[in-house]
């Protein structure tokens, strides 16, 4: 409680924003007919009750209402002072039209009821109690959301709003309009594209088992749930109304209770049938593993009504990656697709992963001599390039492969046959390995962005050498 | 299966690509009271507005904190804690204070003995005594 205080203090007074400096009180404008429990799930969106709040028709409208217009300027997919703002053949309105549009009453954001000071509802204490996660309109006084919305430089288009609606996990708040469910969807399959083609193009033979796993050391659980500590992202101890928008809001897994797993979506599953490569493709998620992850879609309970105790919580890592999946996800829709990728390249593709080390070689020399006879190279040999110590404690032998005249590769063991082992495995890692200059792929030249760039066809290869 | 991936995570390398500031939140605690506070109430006062509008990447916080000397705390996303004794400490010099905390990254102090530390491999590659010319006594 005295950190709530503190911080609404310090919100007004000292905002981190220079634009939202000016809240005169926490007091949020809002039509009030628009809000109850039950209202939930039926409510228009976040995009939705923000705007409405923004629409003074009276020239003596309150300081509140004027900070809030002030700080729409900001945002302006969201500012509807004019009711032409919200047509949708305007473009910045229209990256966020999934966002706003579906209201269920299908009522027009200008024939909203305007908000005044009689209309506001200032949230207490005891009313937030009872929201199983902030109400969006909070979202503009929170210190920690706007640090969040600058340390990640997202662009102003990008509204506090989502960016508190992309850290309510599902667990916290079951209702479809205020948690991150459909956002973090959206997010993880353009993580998951961008990752993918990035990959594909730049080691266009790279064999499948490596580039599943090339994809989850990129976008992985593990590795997005390390972004949204690297992020500053905090969790909250518990959701709730009351907790701070800043923070990552979801419910925690009791003790004994293990995930909510979803069905592999494999035929036959409880046969036992061996998992092919090309069968993952089909079946299985990106990184070629079963999916095991539950939809939020699958999970009865989380269904609007259920109450809280019958919830299943969600660990840590999912929660961490789901958010900053939604988060991605949200930048998409609102800020379009070339700041999306750029967030991509800054923020995922910037991380350092060796692919060479995500190679294990069962019988390399094998491998070797079948690549080798399938692409028409003269059939190899080791041959023995240096060495010394053969008899004592510490030899060491330098051995180079050789197809013909040209030296593929070149390894340096203790014994001979670690040394040919090991040249072997050399000679594969620079062929798989073989990274095309100057790659383009293919979102580059998607869309207007990309209508200046030519498209340059990849190199695809024949693929990996089947044994 | 000639060729297995083996698991890996990806590591965060900050500034190439995106820039992370690692100071998350300022809580800057003065007395009303107190004279050693004094520098620190002006600044609160005078400078804090302008330096939290020049850093909106870092949350700040201002609390009272009676009886007892002017602190600046940061907060950092390594999750260690920095905390700065301010007292009788005119503005200007709070000022260094607080970007001193901002601009640090969280880590324990160390002494740098190695003029480059670097996660990628040389690019010239270990020495090796088995190539290049030999060597005749």
């Amino acid at each position: 409680m005295n950190r709530l205080r503190l911080e609404r203090w310090c919100g007004q007074v000292l905002s981190a924003r220079p634009t939202r400096a000016c809240h005169a009180h926490l007091s949020i404008s809002r039509p009030c007919a628009a809000r109850s429990l039950n209202v939930r799930y039926q409510s228009n969106s976040a995009a939705t009750d923000a705007s409405s709040s923004e629409a003074p028709s009276a020239p003596a409208a309150t300081a509140a209402a004027a900070a809030a217009t002030a700080a729409a300027t900001a945002a302006p997919s969201l500012s509807s002072s004019q009711p032409s703002a919200t047509s949708p053949a305007e473009p910045a309105t229209s990256s966020s039209s999934s966002f706003s549009s579906p209201s269920p009453s299908s009522e027009p954001i200008s024939s909203l009821p305007p908000s005044s000071a009689e209309q506001d509802i200032v949230y207490d204490y005891e009313t937030l109690t009872q929201y199983p996660s902030p109400p969006p309109e909070l979202a503009r006084s929170s210190a920690k959301l706007a640090a969040l919305h600058a340390r990640l430089g997202l662009p102003e288009r990008f509204p506090l709003e989502t960016l508190a609606r992309a850290l309510v996990d599902p667990s916290a708040d079951p209702a479809p309009r205020f948690n991150n469910g459909s956002l973090r969807t959206l997010g993880n399959n353009l993580l998951g594209y961008y990752a993918a083609e990035h990959l594909v193009c730049k080691y266009p033979r790279l064999p499948l088992t490596v580039l599943f796993q090339a994809v989850y050391a990129y976008i992985g659980p593990k590795a997005l749930s390390q972004v949204r500590h690297e992020w500053g992202i905090e969790l909250a101890a518990e959701p709730g109304g009351e907790v701070d928008p800043g923070l990552l809001q979801f419910a925690r897994l009791t003790p004994g209770e293990t995930p909510a797993e979803g069905t592999s979506g494999r035929p036959n599953e409880e046969m036992g049938w061996r998992r092919g490569m090309s069968s993952r493709v089909v079946y299985d998620n990106m990184y070629g593993e079963p999916k095991t992850e539950m939809e939020a879609s699958e999970r009865p309970e989380l269904a609007p009504g259920v109450t809280v105790e019958d919830k299943r919580g969600e660990t840590a890592e999912h929660a961490g990656a789901n958010c900053v999946r939604a988060i991605f996800g949200g930048l998409y829709l609102h800020a379009g697709r070339p700041a999306a990728k750029k967030f991509f390249h800054d923020h995922f593709l910037s991380r350092q992963l060796d692919i060479a080390a995500l190679f294990q070689f069962n019988q390399p020399t094998r491998d070797l001599s079948r690549l080798c006879a399938r692409e028409g190279f003269e059939p190899l040999i080791a041959r023995l390039l240096s060495e010394t110590g053969r008899h004592s404690r510490h030899p060491v032998f330098v051995v180079g492969v050789y197809s013909g005249k040209d030296k593929l590769g070149e390894g340096i063991g203790g014994s001979l046959d670690e040394a040919r082992i090991r040249a072997a495995i050399s000679s594969l890692k620079g062929w798989y390995l073989y990274s095309p200059m100057d790659t383009r792929v293919p979102s580059d030249v998607e869309g207007q962005d990309g209508a200046s760039v030519s498209w340059k066809p990849v190199y695809v290869d024949g693929g990996e050498v089947v044994v | 299966m000639p060729v297995q991936g083996l698991r890996a995570v990806s590591t965060a390398r900050n500034g190439v690509g995106a820039f992370i500031l690692q100071c998350k939140r300022l809580d800057f605690h003065y007395c009303d009271w107190a004279g050693s506070s004094r520098g620190m109430n002006a600044f609160l006062k005078n400078t804090l507005p302008a330096f939290a509008r020049a850093n909106p990447q870092v949350e700040i916080n201002v609390s009272p904190r009676p009886r007892k000397h002017p602190v600046i705390k940061g907060t950092y996303i390594n999750g260690r804690e920095k905390a700065v004794c301010v007292r009788n400490l005119e503005k200007e010099q709070i000022l260094k204070k607080a970007e001193l905390l901002r601009d640090a990254s969280g880590e324990q102090l160390k002494r740098v003995t190695k003029p480059i530390s670097s996660t990628n491999e040389s690019v010239r590659g270990i020495w090796s005594p088995y190539h290049g010319d030999s060597h005749t006594l």
